[in-house]
């Protein structure tokens, strides 16, 4: 088969940067052990209050862990809870979240932390806030008449 | 009366008259646009938290 030279050149060139990139995907799927928010993990949505972690939402401090803090965030038409929670600066923290109802989003406004919490189901975050300041917890899944009201705050502060 | 033509080994001169330089580089040009916004989007995640 003829094949032009320049063809070669740029079937070449995009063969090699697909394979780039799915090397990228690869290495952080299964060397750095990257997974989607909702990773398998379940609860039953009407014990959700019942059930540790969430039956007592917030941060607490862990030990012995890869993450120093655990951040347990309970969604509901149109509250999260809790609605206001401090960081310590450099901390890193697990997020744990779910929803008692319909599907919520979770989403840290200008971080990457942007996770979907659907009823039956845990979404889970590990992160380290290295920058200070106050951040916006938006629900971005459209959940009901009071949707645009559904919004928390995270405050990193110097410790 | 016309005859058919049934002569099937026929060779036609295919001649690369045609000069690939612009398809070259206008790939080229999508490719590297493609780089960049990737590697720009990834840079982005990885100086946020």
């Amino acid at each position: 088969m003829h094949m032009h030279k320049f063809e070669k050149v740029w079937l070449i060139f995009g063969v090699g940067t697909l394979l780039v990139f799915l090397t990228v995907l690869g290495v952080s799927a299964f060397y750095l052990g990257n997974q989607p928010p909702s990773c398998l993990a379940t609860i039953d949505p009407e014990k959700v209050e019942t059930q540790a972690p969430f039956n007592e939402p917030g941060l607490k401090k862990v030990e012995g862990k890869a993450w120093d803090y655990e951040l347990v965030f309970v969604a509901q038409a149109f509250n999260y809870n809790p609605g206001d929670v401090e960081i310590p600066f450099g901390a890193t923290v697990k997020i744990i979240a779910t929803t008692k109802d319909v599907i919520h989003g979770f989403e840290v406004a200008g971080t990457n932390i942007n996770m979907m919490l659907e009823p039956g189901y845990i979404s889970e975050h590990i992160t380290t806030f290295d920058k200070t300041g106050e951040y916006l917890i938006l629900c971005n899944e459209y959940c009901g008449a009071g949707h645009h009201l559904m919004t928390s705050k995270i405050e990193v502060v110097e410790s | 009366m016309a005859k058919t033509e049934l002569r099937k080994n026929v060779k036609t001169e295919v001649e690369d008259r045609s000069s690939l330089k612009g398809t070259l580089a206008s790939v080229f040009l999508l490719g590297f646009f493609l780089i960049v916004s990737w590697v720009g989007v990834f840079f982005l995640f990885l100086d946020r938290f």
